[in-house]
């Protein structure tokens, strides 16, 4: 996937009383693979909702969001859960991950489907990230920064066009916060990948294309 | 797979799923076992060979008074033929034609000369039971083959030899005796070789060839008569109600293996009443596994969320799920099956030492008929899962 564009899209909620200076909603705005966006927003107006529709889980919108020109709402089930293996990644707010399975089996879970990353490869980003000794650990017995990390490594353990991160350092110190921002860089410079990241005040240190304010 | 495994038997309530698996089996085995002795029982009843062989049935009119002092007649006429032959019941329909000339039959044995007056009839070929290559008659032919009813040979070894101290005869031995045969009727008088070519079990009556009668009645009959006073039918059901309603309608009276009819109907009711008992706890069972399996797919409805969010496809998160009913239904079927053997072993031996010459019916038809139940219902449960996920997608 080259492309993505956002053509009117504006949130149901916001129907009766649309947002008066979003440069997104209600905008016709191009998202290219190989660059980087930092999508800026105060809290309430709708930031995890665009990566919900960019991802394909939310429908309460109006608008059109196109793939490489192709509506994505015309995509069938298995089409997505394919994008959602090759070319989208999402690292969520809320994290999504399994807390009764180990910090490596979430990863797992993704990569055993992806097969993308070697186990070697998932233990030095768990090193790089000052992870390594939660490996084994349960999910639900790490702090919400730890999880943070491990939602991150499981979003890179998959090949993807584009990757949405929604908040991603925001429990994160300056320390962590640039060991992310380095290996995120990298691997969007390996994959050549486009990186749409949100943030309400923290997020990570590198060089964006563009920012928008929602 | 492994890994999903781990995250999704969690909420699995091995309560519910033994609940599940025992109803199951129930139901399964309770099919299984009233078909598979619904099939071992048959062939007593259906066999073409069979003693209990019901379908055929002689028909004949009630002899009341009006016959006894010669008036009215209890001859079928061609219109209640007609009539017969049309109904549902019937497959095939037979006349009885009677010898209508005087008939002497002596055996000579051991110097010693027994007579008595006899009586023939015939019946078309195909429904007799006995098989005879010497079973023809053409007109100019001296020897007469005659088939007796078993009873005669059976009165004869078990009540007559025993009680006049003559010795039991075989059925070889019979077929060997001379009987000589001396017709009398239309002014002439002749003499014939009887021959007996067998014993039959289905027909009570002195049987020759039709081609003989025809001739015979021809040649030696001062009356020639064509309506049958009795007749043999070969009924599709000889349980089938209609049939009794007719016959009794009609005030025919039946001789023959109705009874028998009647039990392997009632056989086939009763198997059909607890198949349906065993198909009803099969359909609470699956039930039972639909609701436990839909409150599982509830309680991790989040990890199947999840699981979709990282790039799953419907189609693999269903898996294990459907694993897991493959796994219940099959470990039923195959336990449900050893059920069967173990007490065909317990059942089979009694049936075999009522009946001479049993053989079971096997077991493939019915291991067959519930590896297709289980697949139905493994296929069933597997959409409903497919479906209730699918569903998880589209609501979320």
């Amino acid at each position: 996937m080259n492309s993505i564009t956002l053509q009117q899209v504006l949130p149901a909620v916001f129907s009766d009383t649309p947002p008066s200076s979003s440069e997104i909603w209600q905008q016709e705005i191009t998202l290219q693979k190989g660059e980087y966006y930092l999508i800026e927003a105060a809290s309430g107006t709708g930031k995890s909702s665009l990566l919900a529709y960019l991802y394909g889980y939310r429908r309460d919108y109006t608008g059109v969001i196109l793939f490489d020109g192709s509506p994505s709402d015309l995509l069938s089930r298995n089409s997505w859960s394919k994008l959602r293996r090759r070319s989208l990644s999402m690292m969520f707010q809320d994290l999504r991950l399994f807390p009764e399975l180990s910090a490596a089996d979430n990863v797992r879970i993704k990569n055993r489907l992806t097969h993308h990353l070697t186990e070697t490869r998932l233990r030095e980003m768990f090193e790089e990230l000052d992870m390594a000794d939660k490996w084994d650990t349960p999910v639900n017995r790490l702090s919400f920064g730890q999880q943070q990390r491990v939602a991150f490594i499981r979003s890179l353990s998959q090949p993807f066009d584009f990757l949405l991160l929604d908040e991603p350092v925001s429990h994160l110190d300056d320390q962590n916060s640039d060991a992310l921002a380095r290996l995120l860089l990298d691997e969007a410079k390996r994959q050549e990948a486009g990186l749409i990241i949100t943030s309400i005040g923290r997020h990570p240190d590198i060089a964006y294309n563009k920012i928008y304010t929602l | 797979m492994n890994l999903l495994w781990k995250l999704l038997r969690r909420h699995m309530s091995a309560i519910q799923l033994t609940g599940y698996w025992l109803a199951n089996l129930a139901g399964m085995a309770i099919i299984l076992l009233a078909l598979q002795f619904g099939r071992d029982l048959l062939p007593i009843f259906t066999a073409p060979d069979s003693f209990l062989r019901s379908d055929y049935l002689i028909l004949s009119k009630k002899v009341g008074t009006l016959q006894a002092i010669g008036l009215g007649s209890s001859d079928f006429t061609p219109q209640e033929l007609d009539n017969l032959q049309k109904q549902p019941f019937t497959r095939r329909l037979g006349t009885f034609l009677p010898a209508t000339y005087h008939i002497t039959g002596t055996i000579a044995a051991g110097g010693m000369e027994l007579s008595s007056e006899l009586f023939f009839e015939s019946v078309p070929d195909e429904f007799i039971d006995v098989r005879s290559e010497h079973w023809k008659f053409q007109p100019g032919d001296r020897t007469i083959p005659i088939i007796l009813p078993r009873n005669y040979l059976n009165l004869y070894n078990y009540g007559f030899a025993k009680s006049q101290g003559l010795p039991q005869l075989a059925e070889s031995i019979f077929k060997k005796v001379s009987l000589g045969i001396d017709i009398v009727g239309n002014g002439r008088e002749e003499h014939f070789e009887g021959r007996i070519v067998g014993f039959s079990d289905r027909l009570n009556t002195i049987l020759v060839p039709r081609s003989f009668i025809e001739w015979s009645n021809a040649e030696f009959s001062d009356q020639p008569h064509t309506s049958p006073a009795r007749l043999i039918l070969d009924a599709a059901n000889p349980a089938d109600p209609q049939l009794a309603t007719y016959l009794d309608r009609m005030g025919y009276e039946t001789e023959g293996g109705q009874q028998s009819g009647k039990t392997a109907h009632f056989l086939q009711l009763i198997t059909i009443v607890v198949i349906t008992i065993g198909g009803i706890i099969t359909a609470l069972s699956f039930f039972i596994l639909m609701l436990s399996i839909f409150l599982l797919l509830q309680k991790n409805s989040r990890k199947l969320e999840n699981l979709l969010l990282l790039g799953y496809t419907p189609a693999q998160v269903s898996r294990p799920y459907q694993w897991l009913t493959l796994g219940l239904n099959g470990s039923v079927l195959l336990i449900a099956i050893g059920l069967l053997c173990w007490s065909r072993h317990l059942y089979l031996p009694s049936l075999e030492n009522l009946w001479n010459d049993y053989t079971p019916a096997g077991i493939g038809i019915t291991s067959a008929i519930g590896i297709g139940v289980m697949i139905a219902v493994t296929l069933l449960n597997s959409l409903a899962i497919r479906r209730k996920i699918s569903r998880l997608w589209d609501n979320r």
